[in-house]
């Protein structure tokens, strides 16, 4: 029971007052970042990065963990009373929960949401600390081919698998690889399309990336679509604030449920919780069909309590992957990467080596963030909505200015700020003309990753091609691979093909 | 998933605008792809490596990625043509309620099958969209020389103007407000090094 010590020891740092005070403040501003529509957690952790720099690691690290639970907790607060989810993770929950909320159980709604958010977290939290020192071990497994084989399984299946129209997907998936090549190549010291730049020498930073793609681009956006009417009308958070026992017999298991699809997703890099909040989404719709009277339609509360727990349960595996593989599978897992690297860690099997104390204070934080959460969350939902009353004008231009403050503190400098306003116009093309924001992201993630170990396992094998399928580990992950693609052709050439019949 | 899901609201008092251009805008990603595709195989063809690389150099993943880019760029070009937008363009007129209608649109995505397709295409406030991005611009050329107290207050202002703000009087109060807690909090407070510009030893 060397995790239950070793946590312990992490809970010892966490409880002083000035690290529950740093807990405190990430999960406030957390979940005012995240209940701004439009925005999650992964802008959360990325606008508030400046803020922590002047924070000693482990403090900033116990900060981020309000602030990136926060994100989750808050953005389906906007999706239940206005119908417009925080973040892309949110649209599932939000399809019932708006439906609750009109029915005039919005607080109900609200408390299933944070209920769910709370006890899908805590479980994968609970599973990481038991299983990431494993997971660390298994990570000595994987050589340059596996995690060749992993990254390439995550770039299929987040622009063909994930996406609706492949084509698009692929689309996003080549831009941000070709993005991601700027910068001296690290294996020969060659400068790749640096112009001469000695900003560009170290690639385009990843806070410039999502900044520029999520806040920029939603402003953007949002200008673009001034004058069309949209349904944003606030709904008054009305009911009682607790469940009743029969809302907590029909929740529970829908909570369980969610719980075990979003778990495994946290460690798939498939670019976050957008998957498993569908599935789990779909599953109870699906279980609610055989009942005698089905509510989905209606303001079901096991749709909005399956996905939410599933959301943040993949948030908190995907944070075990981060820590013990150094693989960040989604937007937000890629900035706290950058966070690591800023204060001179490498996420990755060697961490719990070679800061044992930032990382177990770390999880500890997870669970008391959590907990405080649910505290700020569960009574104070409609205190929050009324963040919501703010005109979006002023919203969204103060989310400019911390956008464009976020990268200038980060970098220092001006050609920074000339990046994110491309990358904010590109993200504006990319949402008007449908082209998903996931696959885009994880190329920048995982694209110089995937380079490195491509070369690297060329130079062991001497240019053998075979090395790239000669374990049991990425023969498995291709094979799954081409499993889901041939599925996902197959289902949609079904579908085609009725939607052919019908018409 | 998050940007194929079409917001869409459905109206049924709409403006028409036909034309072949008009209801193919979307080529404009095509073009920005094939701009970064060619990019890449000039920065490719012009890279210097230096002599002791080894075999699979830093050129060959940038040629990858060009071709790819590229492929794409004619594929999604040819779909944009062959599939315009609808010819009916989303109208001011007060919709009855779009959220209905999106709700239908994602259970189709979760089920698997396409939803219908969307009749009218986005209409896009172009002027709303310029002033956003003339903002940004004149930010970032002012931050240096004026300081971040009087580009970031131009920055929320010129925002908060483009997005619809009939204030401008009192925008200018807000925005000097805002830039100078920021400037406060994250300068005095935490430490980070902004611009003081014009306003230098004020601070």
């Amino acid at each position: 029971m060397d995790a239950l010590v070793n946590l312990g020891e992490g809970f010892a740092v966490v409880l002083t007052p000035i690290n529950m005070l740093w807990v405190l403040i990430g999960a406030v501003l957390g979940t005012a970042v995240g209940v701004l529509p439009g925005l999650g957690s992964a802008m959360a952790v990325a606008l508030l990065l400046p803020v922590t720099f002047s924070l000693d690691p482990i403090g900033a690290f116990i900060m981020f963990a309000g602030v990136l639970f926060g994100g989750l907790f808050g953005d389906s607060i906007a999706g239940i009373l206005m119908n417009t989810p925080g973040n892309s993770t949110a649209i599932a929950g939000s399809i019932e929960g708006h439906r609750m909320a009109k029915d005039g159980r919005a607080a109900q709604a609200l408390a299933t949401s944070a209920i769910g958010a709370f006890i899908g977290g805590i479980i994968a939290s609970i599973l990481v600390v038991f299983f990431a020192p494993r997971l660390a071990e298994l990570a000595t497994l994987f050589g340059p081919a596996e995690y060749l084989a992993l990254a390439v399984f995550a770039f299929v299946a987040i622009s063909a698998v994930v996406t609706d129209s492949v084509l698009r997907g692929l689309a996003a998936l080549a831009i941000g690889l070709a993005i991601s090549v700027v910068g001296i190549d690290g294996a020969s010291g060659a400068s790749r399309f640096t112009f001469g730049l000695p900003e560009l020498f170290d690639g385009i930073d990843i806070v410039v990336i999502t900044v520029g793609l999520l806040a920029l681009g939603e402003v953007f956006s949002v200008a673009g679509r001034r004058g069309t009417p949209d349904d944003t009308k606030l709904l008054a958070s009305s009911g009682r604030l607790w469940l009743s026992f029969r809302e907590l017999r029909q929740a529970l298991p829908a909570w369980l449920r969610g719980t075990a699809i979003g778990v495994p997703f946290g460690i798939i890099p498939v670019g976050g919780s957008e998957v498993p909040t569908f599935l789990s989404y779909g599953t109870e719709r699906k279980l609610d069909g055989r009942r005698k009277r089905p509510m989905f339609g209606r303001g079901a509360i096991q749709g909005v309590a399956g996905p939410e727990a599933a959301g943040n349960a993949t948030a908190g595996t995907a944070m075990g992957a981060l820590l013990a593989l150094g693989l960040p599978t989604s937007a937000t897992a890629a900035i706290l990467l950058a966070a690591f690297r800023q204060y001179g860690l490498q996420p990755g099997p060697l961490l719990f080596d070679r800061a044992p104390d930032l990382v177990w204070a770390l999880l500890a934080s997870f669970f008391v963030g959590m907990v405080v959460l649910l505290i700020l969350n569960l009574p104070f939902a409609p205190l929050w909505a009324k963040l919501l009353k703010v005109p979006k004008h002023y919203l969204y231009a103060g989310i400019t200015v911390f956008a464009m403050l976020g990268v200038y503190a980060t970098s220092g400098k001006i050609l920074d700020l000339v990046l994110v306003l491309a990358v904010g116009l590109l993200g504006f093309l990319m949402r008007r003309y449908g082209l998903p924001v996931a696959p885009m992201l994880i190329a920048i993630i995982l694209g110089p990753l995937a380079e490195t170990e491509y070369r690297r396992a060329m130079a062991v094998s001497e240019g053998d091609a075979g090395i790239l399928v000669s374990s049991p580990i990425s023969i498995t992950l291709y094979a799954v691979l081409a499993v889901a693609v041939v599925g996902v052709v197959f289902t949609r050439v079904r579908a085609a093909r009725k939607q052919k019949v019908a018409a | 998933m998050s940007g194929v899901i079409p917001t869409v609201p459905r109206t049924h008092r709409a403006r028409t605008a036909d034309g072949f251009w008009r209801r193919r805008t979307g080529l404009v990603v095509p073009a920005v792809m094939l701009s970064v595709g060619l990019a890449l195989i000039v920065g490719t063809l012009t890279m210097t490596v230096p002599a002791n690389t080894a075999p699979p150099g830093p050129q060959l993943f940038p040629a990858l990625i060009a071709a790819a880019v590229i492929v794409l760029a004619i594929l999604l070009a040819v779909d944009v043509i062959r599939r315009p937008e609808p010819v009916e363009v989303a109208d001011d007129a007060a919709v009855q309620n779009p959220s209905e209608l999106d709700d239908d649109a994602l259970i189709a995505a979760v089920e698997g099958h396409e939803p219908d397709a969307p009749v009218v295409r986005p209409r896009s406030n172009l002027w709303a969209l310029a002033g956003a991005v003339g903002t940004v611009v004149v930010f970032i050329a002012a931050l240096t020389p004026l300081g971040w107290l009087l580009s970031g207050a131009f920055l929320f202002w010129g925002i908060a103007r483009s997005l619809g703000s009939r204030r401008p009087i009192f925008d200018i109060f807000l925005s000097l407000a805002i830039s100078a807690i920021v400037q406060i909090a994250f300068s005095g407070g935490l430490g980070l090094n902004l611009p003081p510009g014009i306003l230098e030893g004020l601070f």
